[in-house]
């Protein structure tokens, strides 16, 4: 699959595009540029944007949620189209860096990035994004995160079954063949090129919701029709939906929604039990997987679920997104001290994995996963413990 | 206490306190009818006095005259009183009231606020939260941040930091949850046996919160006075022994010395070491210890046509 890796490395610049074509001679099939030509099905039209790749079992559209360890346990990555909703931890630490994972994989993949949020500005939230790690000295620095892992956890050497010591803990690593999925530096910022170069559009509600101050008695949050509206005109002029078939080159568009259903948007679902607009989030969760489905795009949203106090909208919650991963950190809890989870910052619930064109659900078989952030690493592991605790 | 210990705490304490009370954006101050919180509130707003700051204050639930009562002259003088007691409903038309209710008296607080460093006292949150919807609240408290920090669409400089007293029984768990999330630091007020304890929980972004827990009392001049706590232990003794999985097991799961030595030294099959290597090598020529005697017996069948005959083995 020589075609699917080339297409699928990196910035997409010219000059990698040629490297790589040189390496790969062994084959006899060469490439003669970034797009195959034009006698091809739409299909391979479609594979050859930049950072994506279609998934293994079902041959659906996926981009990276810019955590390999989490594509990893989705199936391979965030299929185009769909929601991945990350129910946030109680102080918001672990899911707004989840949040920006998914904006930076967007910039390193020249994604259109739309980016909402009620309490930050967008510039302020694309300003602090991680920086790559890129190949040369990046591996340098994974393989000594690796190496510590291993040093300090597997003390125990095995006897036995020594083969499998020299398996690392964690499957995926820097592979230079296919860049689908990129790491991360949680310590650096992103530099600042980088951000300019990229397109995208921000979204900051009490700025675009100032003009009227009275609340209309409509079903939705004034917050919310705004966004979508926003969005739908974003897709709209942008091509994303196909509309617009004079675009050549096709793109993503990536879209952040920070701290949804938080009474900054105007929703009170996380104030009373029993709220004036109880369906607002709902409804808003119902359209936007609309515009989703009808256009290149794959969308992030966190929510604070642990502050809504109806567990019924919850579930509904749950229901109307396609992915949904809850995040649980052990930071205030008893957990903290308990010696089982000494390694771990938290623990990582996968509550829903959607059926795309499928019977079958593809989840993994393993039900107790863990994180922690080490200094460069986000690493999810199956959490050793025993899972009655 | 010994007066030894209190005076080797004081200054990390004075330190602790500052750099708490130095963070901007809200800062809850949560009370119950025991611990009251208003004279902590009185207490923070004369230190923000005497450190050259403008102050704000939006008086809701007591009367003005009632709230100066214990500052003196020169810094009550400095405090900017926004008066929403006398008359919340702007009833009396005399043009003194605040219009806009009390949305629109936090706004024009905002605005009257010059620039910089400026501390704005909400007495009391909980007065608000009663009256206005909690998402609007919430909304404006965001906005009140913000909107002193650029007035002209610079960046930000001048920092605001929001006191808001908050009576911890009047509220449930939903509205509390919602403020809490916005706040940069919550202190919570409770304490025994007499002595007033404020638990302050710092939520820096992208950090991880950081507890605090500091004994101090009031002076009837309104200044703080941190101290050690009461002669009870400090920390409290984790009521949770820690689990070890390894207890109450039916099976041993632990090896003596004698045990992990004979086991550490055995050599396993399929390792190959250089002892097995040349116990292999001597005995090729050998030969005198392995010798295999057979001897047929009833139910062997010895099938002349064995296929595997012709087999080179």
């Amino acid at each position: 699959m020589a075609t699917v890796a080339t297409c699928g490395s990196g910035a997409g610049s010219p000059g990698s595009m040629v490297a790589a074509g040189s390496k790969n001679n062994v084959t006899s099939f060469q490439r003669r540029g970034p797009k195959a030509s034009g006698s091809d099905s739409s299909y391979s039209r479609l594979v050859s944007i930049p950072g994506t790749r279609p998934s293994v079992r079902n041959g659906q559209l996926l981009v990276s949620t810019g955590l390999p360890a989490l594509d990893q346990l989705l199936g391979g990555g965030l299929a185009v189209g769909t929601v991945l909703l990350i129910e946030e931890d109680k102080y918001n630490i672990y899911s707004s860096l989840l949040f920006k994972y998914f904006l930076a994989e967007g910039i390193i993949n020249g994604h259109t990035l739309l980016v909402a949020s009620a309490k930050e500005d967008p510039a302020d939230i694309l300003q602090e994004l991680p920086a790559p790690l890129l190949d040369d000295n990046g591996k340098k620095d994974f393989d000594e995160d690796m190496r510590n892992i291993k040093t300090s956890d597997s003390n125990i050497k095995m006897k036995i079954a020594w083969r499998y010591q020299l398996l690392p803990q964690m499957e995926a690593g820097p592979v230079s063949s296919s860049r689908f999925g990129h790491y991360y530096d949680a310590s650096k910022k992103m530099p600042q090129e980088l951000i300019e170069a990229s397109k995208w559009h921000g979204f900051f509600s009490p700025e675009k919701s100032s003009s009227t101050l009275n609340i209309e008695p409509c079903s939705l949050t004034h917050g919310y029709i705004k966004l979508l509206q926003f969005i739908q005109n974003i897709i709209y002029e942008e091509g994303f939906d196909g509309s617009n078939p004079q675009r050549k080159q096709e793109n993503i568009l990536r879209i952040g929604i920070q701290n949804l259903g938080s009474p900054l948007w105007g929703d009170d679902v996380c104030c009373t039990e029993n709220c004036d607009d109880s369906h607002s989030l709902t409804k808003f969760l119902y359209v936007l997987r609309g515009l989703l489905r009808t256009s290149l795009s794959a969308c992030i949203i966190t929510m604070p679920t642990h502050l809504i106090q109806n567990k019924a909208i919850i579930a509904r919650v749950t229901n109307l997104s396609d992915t949904v991963v809850g995040l649980e950190s052990f930071i205030g809890s008893d957990r903290e001290t308990n010696p089982l989870y000494k390694d771990y910052h938290g623990l990582i619930h996968i509550r829903q994995i959607p059926r795309l064109n499928n019977l079958i659900y593809d989840v993994s078989n393993v039900k107790d996963l863990a994180f922690k952030l080490k200094r460069k690493l986000f690493t999810i592991e199956t959490d050793l413990g025993y899972s009655s605790i | 206490v010994t007066p030894s210990e209190g005076a080797r705490d004081e200054p990390g304490r004075e330190l602790e306190m500052e750099s708490v009370l130095a963070l901007r954006g809200l800062v809850l101050l949560r009370d119950s009818v025991e611990w009251e919180g208003r004279s902590l509130l009185k207490a923070l707003i004369r230190k923000a006095a005497l450190g050259g700051e403008q102050v704000h204050i939006l008086g809701c639930e007591v009367s003005e005259e009632e709230f100066r009562e214990g500052f003196d002259s020169s810094i009550s003088s400095r405090l900017v009183y926004h008066d929403l007691f006398r008359d919340p409903l702007n009833w009396s038309r005399t043009g003194e009231a605040l219009p806009g209710g009390p949305l629109g008296a936090l706004q024009a607080m905002c605005k009257r606020a010059g620039p910089g460093p400026v501390t704005m006292a909400l007495d009391s949150l909980s007065w608000l939260l009663l009256r206005l919807p909690c998402a609007a609240l919430c909304q404006a408290l965001c906005a009140l941040g913000r909107q002193h920090a650029c007035p002209g669409g610079g960046p930000a400089v001048e920092p605001v930091r929001v006191l808001g007293l908050l009576h911890g029984e009047l509220h449930g768990p939903g509205p509390q949850g919602a403020l809490s999330s916005l706040a940069q630091a919550e202190v919570t007020l409770s304490g025994t046996a007499g002595q007033a304890s404020a638990h302050i929980l710092c939520r820096r972004p992208r950090q991880r919160p950081s507890h605090e827990t500091l004994w101090f009392s009031i002076l009837p001049d309104l200044s703080l006075d941190l101290q050690g706590g009461p002669p009870l232990e400090r920390h409290p003794v984790p009521h949770l022994p820690l689990v070890d999985p390894t207890t109450h097991l039916t099976f041993n799961l632990h090896l003596s010395k004698r045990e992990r030595e004979a086991k550490d030294s055995l050599t396993l099959p399929f390792q190959f070491s250089s002892e097995k290597q040349q116990a292999l090598l001597r005995s090729g020529p050998g030969q005198a210890a392995g010798h295999i005697f057979y001897e047929p017996d009833a139910y062997d069948d010895l099938d002349p046509e064995d296929p595997d005959d012709d087999l080179d083995v």
